[in-house]
C-alpha cells in the first residue's frame, strides 16, 4: 500500500511539473534572418525573417493558402534584447532564435562597435555559434526582408550561399564563433564577410525591368580594429585575403591570351598556402608561398600553338595575378588599415614564441611596417577534355 | 463419506459394489459408457469395460479387447479351474487380452484418474484388482505449419495440442540416449499433463532440479495453457518483460535444448516453453540459422534496428517538436510545424490518440473473423492514414511516426516479445512528452536498470551482452557461420564443444 502511495505521489508530481519549459514546434516564430540597424536617434533596429511553416510548406499535407513564406517585423529598443522583446508585441509565436542561420549587421552599427552585438548572441542559450554573421554596407533590414536565392526561405539561401562560396572566393565564412574567437584572441582582430543588394534578379514576366529583382550576393571582407569596422575589401582584395585564413577553394582567374586576343579562365583546384616568419636583426618578415595546381578551363584564342605550349605561358600569367590580389590586399589591410586580420601575428608567436612576448605589445606598430615577400608556384596542368585549342576547320 | 474418503478405498471384489461405487463418484454423466459381459460367454465370470465415450478409441477396444474376451470359439476349460483372483488377472493379462498396454490398480483413486485420462478399465467379478487398458484416443488436429513465428526457410511443421505429439516431434530432432522427458500433473482438477525435456549432460547443472522444484510448488485447480505455468515459474512476476519464451516450432524448441535450456510442454496447447531464456532471444528467428550467414546477420540487425525504433520513435519525435526544436535540422523543423499548423492537439497528445487508434486497429484486426479483419485494417488504415490528416487532426509526420513504429513492433519475431515492448513504449512516450530529454533519459534508464536486473532461472536475462561473454558474440548481434561456432553458449557446463574445430569448408592443399 505504501508503495502505491509513493508511486501515484510521484506520477502525479510529474503531471504537476508537467509540461514546464515544454513549447511545441508550431508555438514558435522561427527566425531565419536577423539583421540588426542602427536608427538616426540611437536606437537599435533588429529585424528578423520569420518562417511562415504552412506557406514555406505548401503542400505538405495540409492546405495552407500560398501566401508569403516568410513574415519579416522590426523592433527597436535601446538595446538588442529590448528590440527582441519589442518585436513580441506583433508576432503572435514567441521569437525562437535555434534556426537562425544568419546575423546581418549594417555597416553603420559595424562602424560604432559590435561588442554588443557579440556579447548578445553569444549569451543568448538558443543562438548557435555556428551562425553566419556578415556586414552589409547600407541597412541591415532591408537584406533582412528581401526574397533572394532559390530556397523558397531566403534565410536558407544566404545560409547556402556560404556553404558554396568557396567557388567564388569572394568572402570569408565567418560565423559568430570566430567571430568572437578572434575578438577575444590577442592581437588578432576580427573580419566579417560582407554582403549588398544587388538588382540582379530577373522576372521573365516582366521583360522590361529585366534584372531589376534585387539579390544578394557575397562581396568582400569586413576588417575591424577590435569591434569597430574601420574598412573594407573589394572582391579582389578579398581573395588575396582568403590565402591567409581559409582556403581560397575554387576561385576562377580571367586572363588573357599571351599573345592574341581572347579571354582565358584558370580554375584553382589543389591550394597550398605557406606563411612562413622570419626574425633578423629585430625585424619581422615574412615569406607568404603560395603553391596551386590548375585547370585550363576556357581558351578562347584561335592559337596556332598546341595547348601544352600556351600553359607554359599561362602560367606565369596566373602567378603574376594571384601575387597581385596578395599584395593590394597587403598594401590595403597594412597601411590603410593597419590591423593584424590576416593572423601573421600568429604565425610568429607559433615559430618565435621566445620573441613574441617582446613583440607582442608592440605588434600594432610593427604590423603595418612588416615586409612580406609573396612567392607564387603555378602548375596548370590539364586542360580537361579537349587536346587542343578549338580552332575552326577551314584552312 | 466424503470425496477424499471414498476415492482412497481399496476396490472391492465383488463387481455389483464396484459399479455402485463408480457411479456414486462420478455421478450419472452421461458419457460414461459401461459393458457388461460374461467372459468367454462363462456365467462364472461377470465383467464390466468403463470408459468414458469420445475420450478412447472404441475400434480399438473392440479389437482387443471385447473380441477376445466373448470369443467362445476357444479352449476355456481352463477358466473354470480357477477360483482364486491372482490367477484370473494372471490368465487375463497373459492368456486372453490383446491390448499391448496393461496397468493393474488396486484404489478408486486410480481408476478415477485413468478413466478420466481416457482409459478403459475393467472390473472382473471376484477380481480385487482391476484393470487399466490403454485406449486413448482422441480427435486431434493435424500437424500444420505454427501461425506465429514463421519462416521462409526451414521445417514447417508445427505443435499441436496433444502433449504426445508434441513430445514426439522434438524427440524425433534428438535421437540422443541421453534425451530425457520427465512427466508430472498438474491442476488439482484438470490434472494436466506437463513434461520438462533436457539432454542429460548438456543442461547445466541444477537446472533440471530448479525447474522442477518450481513446477511442483504450483498449487492450482485447472492449467488450461502453458501462460499458466509461465506466470508461476517466472522470475520476475511483475516486469513486462518475459523471462520465459513460448514457441510453437519443435525446430526452435529443439535447438533451445541442444543449447542446454530445458523445455516444459503442457498438454492441450500447443505452445512450448523454454527456459532459462535471454532477451535476445525474442529478437532471432529459425531462419537467421536456416538462411546464409551473412543474410541472417543482415536479418538480424534489421530486427535490432527496428526494436530500437519501436521502443523509441514516437517518444524521441515527441521529444525534439515539443522541448528541443533546435535538435532538428531546419527544413525538417519548418516541415514539421507546417504539417502541425492547424492541428488541434498537443504533440503528446497527438501521438497518444495515433498509438491508440492503432492498437485498436490491431487488435480489430486481430479478433475479428480473417475476412473481416482485412477490411477492419482497410477502413482503419483510410481514416487513421488519410482522412485524419485532412481533415487536421493530425499532422501527416505524426502519421508516418506511427506507421513506421507499428511496422517496425511487427518485425520483432515473437508477437508477445513485441507487446511487451510496445507496453514499455508508453511510460517513455508520456516521460518524454511531459519532460523531454530528461524524461526520456529517466524512464529509458529506469527500464535499462530494470532489464539489467532481471534472472531467468539463474541466467543474467541480457547475457550474453550484459554481462559481456566474448565467444556467444557469434550468436548476439551477428549469426556466425555454423563452422565457426566451435562451442555452445557459455552457459553450459558439462559439454562445451558444439563441433570440431577448422571445419571452414576450403580447397584441398
Amino acid at each position: 500500500m505504501k508503495k502505491i502511495m509513493i508511486c501515484c505521489t510521484f506520477l502525479s508530481l510529474l503531471f504537476c511539473v508537467g509540461l514546464f519549459g515544454k513549447e511545441e514546434i508550431d508555438d514558435l516564430a522561427m527566425v531565419m534572418a536577423v539583421g540588426v540597424d542602427k536608427a538616426e536617434n540611437g536606437e537599435i533596429w533588429v529585424t528578423a525573417q520569420v518562417v511562415r511553416p504552412a506557406d514555406a510548406r505548401g503542400d505538405a499535407g495540409v492546405g495552407g493558402t500560398e501566401g508569403d513564406p516568410i513574415w519579416t517585423a522590426t523592433g527597436e529598443g535601446k538595446t538588442i534584447f529590448e528590440a527582441i522583446r519589442n518585436l513580441a508585441r506583433f508576432s503572435s509565436r514567441r521569437i525562437y532564435w535555434g534556426h537562425n542561420a544568419i546575423i546581418v549587421i549594417s555597416e553603420e552599427v559595424a562602424r560604432d562597435g559590435i561588442v554588443d552585438v557579440i556579447d548578445f548572441f553569444t549569451r543568448n542559450n538558443e543562438l548557435r555559434m555556428r551562425t553566419w554573421i556578415v556586414v552589409t554596407e547600407k541597412k541591415a533590414n532591408e537584406v533582412v526582408a528581401v526574397k533572394t536565392g532559390l530556397e523558397v526561405i531566403p534565410g536558407r539561401s544566404l545560409d547556402r550561399l556560404f556553404r558554396y562560396s568557396p567557388i567564388v572566393a569572394e568572402a570569408p565564412r565567418t560565423d559568430v564563433m570566430s567571430l568572437s574567437a578572434s575578438y577575444i584572441g590577442e592581437h588578432v582582430h576580427p573580419y566579417l564577410a560582407m554582403v549588398r543588394l544587388r538588382s540582379r534578379g530577373v522576372d521573365p514576366e516582366n521583360p522590361k525591368e529585366f534584372g531589376s529583382i534585387p539579390q544578394i550576393e557575397l562581396s568582400g571582407i569586413a576588417v575591424f580594429r577590435d569591434d569597430q569596422m574601420v574598412g573594407r575589401l573589394n572582391p579582389r582584395e578579398s581573395r588575396g585575403f582568403l590565402w591567409f585564413v581559409e582556403d581560397v577553394g575554387n576561385a576562377i582567374i580571367p586572363l588573357s591570351c599571351p599573345d592574341e586576343e581572347g579571354p582565358v579562365s584558370v580554375e584553382l583546384r589543389d591550394n597550398r598556402f605557406q606563411l612562413t616568419p622570419n626574425y633578423k636583426n629585430g625585424k619581422v618578415s615574412f615569406i607568404a608561398t603560395v603553391e596551386t595546381v590548375t585547370d585550363l578551363v576556357e581558351l578562347g584564342c584561335p592559337t596556332e600553338l598546341e595547348h601544352s605550349e600556351v600553359m607554359e605561358d599561362l602560367e606565369s600569367d596566373v602567378a603574376a595575378y594571384i601575387k597581385k590580389d596578395i599584395e593590394v590586399m597587403l598594401e590595403k589591410v597594412q597601411k590603410e588599415f593597419k590591423v593584424d586580420a590576416i593572423k601573421l601575428g600568429r604565425a610568429f608567436q607559433a615559430k618565435y614564441p621566445q620573441y613574441w612576448n617582446d613583440l607582442k605589445d608592440d605588434w600594432d606598430e610593427i604590423f603595418p611596417e612588416i615586409e612580406v615577400k609573396v612567392n607564387v608556384k603555378v602548375e596548370l596542368n590539364n586542360p580537361q577534355l579537349l587536346e587542343n585549342p578549338t580552332r575552326k576547320g577551314k584552312d | 463419506m466424503d470425496l477424499t474418503k471414498q476415492l482412497e478405498q481399496d476396490v472391492f471384489v465383488r463387481l455389483k459394489q464396484n459399479l455402485d461405487e463408480i457411479e456414486k463418484l462420478l455421478g450419472n454423466s452421461s458419457d460414461v459408457v459401461k459393458r457388461d459381459f460374461f467372459i468367454m460367454n462363462n456365467n462364472t465370470f461377470e465383467a464390466t469395460l468403463i470408459y468414458i465415450d469420445g475420450l478412447v478409441d472404441e475400434t480399438k477396444i473392440e479389437e482387443t479387447v471385447l473380441a477376445p474376451l466373448l470369443n467362445n470359439n476357444r479352449d476355456l476349460q481352463f477358466l473354470s479351474e480357477l477360483t482364486k483372483s491372482e490367477e484370473i488377472a494372471t490368465a487375463l493379462t497373459k492368456k486372453l487380452l490383446l491390448i499391448p498396454s496393461i496397468n493393474k490398480v488396486s484404489t478408486f483413486q486410480d481408476v478415477i484418474n485413468e478413466l478420466l485420462a481416457g482409459n478403459t478399465v475393467l472390473f472382473v467379478d471376484h477380481c480385487v484388482q482391476c484393470f487399466v487398458l490403454a485406449t486413448q484416443g482422441w480427435d486431434t488436429r493435424g500437424i500444420e505449419e505454427p501461425q506465429s513465428d514463421t519462416v521462409i526457410r526451414g521445417p514447417r511443421d508445427g505443435f499441436v495440442e496433444s502433449i504426445r505429439a508434441n513430445t514426439a516431434l522434438v524427440r524425433r530432432r534428438i535421437r540422443d540416449p541421453m534425451f530425457r522427458l520427465q512427466s508430472l500433473q498438474i491442476g488439482k482438477r484438470s490434472k494436466t499433463d506437463v513434461a520438462i525435456a533436457y539432454i542429460d549432460g548438456v543442461v547445466r547443472e541444477g537446472l533440471v532440479d530448479e525447474v522442477l522444484e518450481r513446477l511442483n510448488r504450483i498449487k492450482i485447480d485447472a492449467i488450461l495453457e502453458s501462460n499458466y505455468i509461465e506466470e508461476f515459474i517466472d522470475d520476475a512476476p511483475n516486469s513486462p518483460f518475459m523471462t520465459v519464451q513460448g514457441s510453437e516450432r519443435p525446430d526452435k524448441i529443439a535447438a533451445g535444448i541442444y543449447e542446454g535450456k530445458v523445455a516444459i510442454f503442457v498438454d492441450n496447447t500447443p505452445f512450448v516453453l523454454l527456459v532459462p531464456t535471454h532477451f535476445w532471444t525474442f529478437l532471432n528467428t529459425s531462419d537467421d540459422y536456416y538462411t546464409q550467414y551473412w543474410m541472417g546477420s543482415f536479418f538480424r540487425f534489421i530486427r535490432y534496428i527496428a526494436f530500437i525504433i519501436s521502443l523509441t520513435l514516437p517518444s524521441l519525435f515527441v521529444m525534439l517538436v515539443s522541448f528541443h526544436q533546435e535538435m532538428i535540422p531546419t527544413p525538417l523543423a519548418i516541415t514539421i510545424a507546417a504539417g502541425r499548423e492547424i492541428v488541434p492537439l498537443p504533440i503528446l497528445l497527438e501521438a497518444l490518440i495515433m498509438e491508440l487508434a492503432f492498437e485498436l486497429m490491431r487488435e480489430a484486426g486481430l479478433r475479428m473473423p480473417k475476412q473481416i479483419g482485412q477490411a477492419v485494417s482497410i477502413v482503419g488504415s483510410l481514416i487513421i492514414g488519410q482522412a485524419a490528416v485532412e481533415a487536421g487532426l493530425v499532422s501527416p509526420i505524426m502519421v508516418i511516426v506511427v506507421a513506421t513504429t507499428g511496422i517496425a513492433s511487427f518485425a520483432i519475431p515473437n508477437y508477445f516479445a513485441s507487446v511487451s515492448i510496445r507496453l514499455i513504449r508508453f511510460p517513455i512516450l508520456i516521460a518524454s512528452g511531459v519532460l523531454g530529454l530528461l524524461g526520456f533519459a529517466t524512464i529509458f534508464v529506469v527500464v535499462l536498470i530494470h532489464a539489467l536486473s532481471l534472472r531467468s532461472f539463474g541466467e543474467p536475462y541480457l547475457a550474453p551482452v550484459f554481462p559481456f561473454s566474448s565467444s556467444d558474440q557469434k550468436d548476439t548481434l551477428f549469426r556466425a557461420p555454423w563452422w565457426a561456432k566451435e562451442k555452445r553458449p557459455a552457459d553450459v557446463k558439462d559439454e562445451p564443444e558444439r563441433e570440431s574445430e577448422n571445419q571452414k569448408p576450403s580447397p584441398e592443399k
